[in-house]
């Protein structure tokens, strides 16, 4: 008796926490104030699908699953790179630049920090186009 | 017995891993800012998804499965600080800003 | 390292070859690979072999450990009900300078408890880190300077 019940209760407890992480991750993507918070939140989803395919491999008994895992994960890695390029490559564009900074006045070490990245954004405007063009 | 040791074994993985990406899930929505978002997707997200691999590896008992489960493993784990580190150079890179809380950016201070 | 990298997945070759996953089968491809490399040793110029290998697996038994160590704290902190950050990036000088070393404890450092690293100096010389609890960052530098980056120049130099 033991050793099906105690898995089977085991793997519908994780399906619902998983469910649930996957729920707050997900409003994490739809919330988050900046892309790069939005794409660590889809890193994260990968992972969380990740896990809830290794928990059907152990349900259905099909170990196949695994190489469905991986090949996720290959997919997943791959275009979180492609998401950094992409960060790269666009720059802050149109989003609000200070989304995320409050709007209070900033600690004093971090005030100069705030000048430099704004003044050095029409810096990146040549950085961007010689990395469209390698 | 034996199977029911290594069902225990399998459910405490799967749980473990589980409550990791749970703690990774809210640690992405408790934390302030991207960087130390990172933090909790790149080290609790990895280490649930992962232990939830070995599960299934130790679920299965053949080796052919064993062999695949431990090479995803090996995958998740080589490939989450590359992909944390790229995203996290690039955040910078492009000039988001760090919390206020931050109490000091060496990189700022050396790129200008 | 690249000898037993090469060892490894010449194992691996020869249990894909030989369609037989059983474990004597991949114990017996890395004892051969081992021997084949063994017998061009001298092309390689690859000494001390077993000694590296047990200081490649010290490494990656340290690395384990503190995988395990850093997810805890993370969940600890997140979990904390008042969350006290001090968030910031510091400046590593590296004492590894090749390429691949540089690679792996970057990778190391992204994987232990609170550093992620973030960027590499042009000139290779210094290696930032975002830490989650930056109130004391020469401690932290002590910590990667004696715990993976003399591991790291252990096994590899």
């Amino acid at each position: 008796m033991t050793a099906q019940t105690i898995l089977s209760s085991a793997l519908w407890l994780a399906l619902v926490v998983l469910g649930l992480s996957f729920l707050l991750t997900v409003w994490r993507v739809i919330k988050g104030p900046t892309l790069p918070d939005r794409v660590v939140a889809l890193d994260m989803l990968v992972g969380i699908v990740i896990g809830f395919i290794a928990l059907i491999a152990i349900r259905t008994g099909f170990t196949l699953y695994i190489d469905i895992a991986i090949s996720l994960g290959l997919v997943g890695f791959l275009a979180t790179v492609a998401f950094a390029r992409f960060i790269l490559a666009r720059g802050r564009g149109e989003e609000a630049p200070e989304a995320k900074a409050s709007p209070v006045a900033p600690a004093a070490p971090l005030a100069p920090k705030h000048k430099r990245a704004t003044s050095r954004k029409p810096g990146a405007g040549p950085a961007v186009s010689r990395k469209a063009k390698k | 017995m034996i199977a029911v040791l290594i069902a225990l074994l399998t459910a405490l993985l799967i749980l473990v891993g589980a409550g990791f990406a749970l703690v990774a899930a809210i640690g992405i929505n408790r934390l302030p800012d991207v960087y130390t978002r990172m933090h909790a997707a790149s080290k609790a997200g990895t280490v649930g998804s992962g232990l939830m691999l070995l599960a299934v590896a130790l679920h299965a008992g053949d080796l052919s499965t064993l062999a695949r489960a431990l090479a995803g493993f090996f995958f998740f784990v080589l490939t989450a600080p590359i992909s944390a580190h790229l995203l996290a150079m690039a955040a910078h890179k492009m000039g988001y800003p760090l919390h206020e809380q931050s109490v000091r950016d060496d990189l700022n201070d050396h790129q200008n | 390292m690249t000898t037993y990298i090469l060892s490894l997945v010449f194992a691996v070759v020869w249990v894909a070859v030989t369609g037989s996953g059983t474990l004597h089968n991949l114990i017996f491809g890395f004892a051969l690979s081992t021997l084949s490399l063994w017998i061009v040793r001298e092309q390689m110029s690859a000494r001390g072999y077993w000694r590296r290998m047990g200081r490649i697996l010290s490494l990656l038994v340290l690395f384990f450990k503190e995988l395990a160590l850093s997810a805890w704290k993370v969940a600890v902190l997140v979990m904390s009900p008042r969350m006290e950050l001090k968030p910031g990036i510091f400046a590593y000088p590296l004492t590894v300078d090749r390429d691949f070393e540089i690679t792996l404890l970057a990778n190391l450092i992204t994987l232990t408890p609170g550093t992620l690293s973030v960027d590499v100096s042009a000139d290779r010389k210094t290696l930032f880190v975002h830490a989650i609890d930056c109130s004391d960052p020469e401690a932290t530098k002590r910590d990667i300077a004696t715990g993976f980056e003399r591991k790291i120049m252990e096994a590899f130099r």
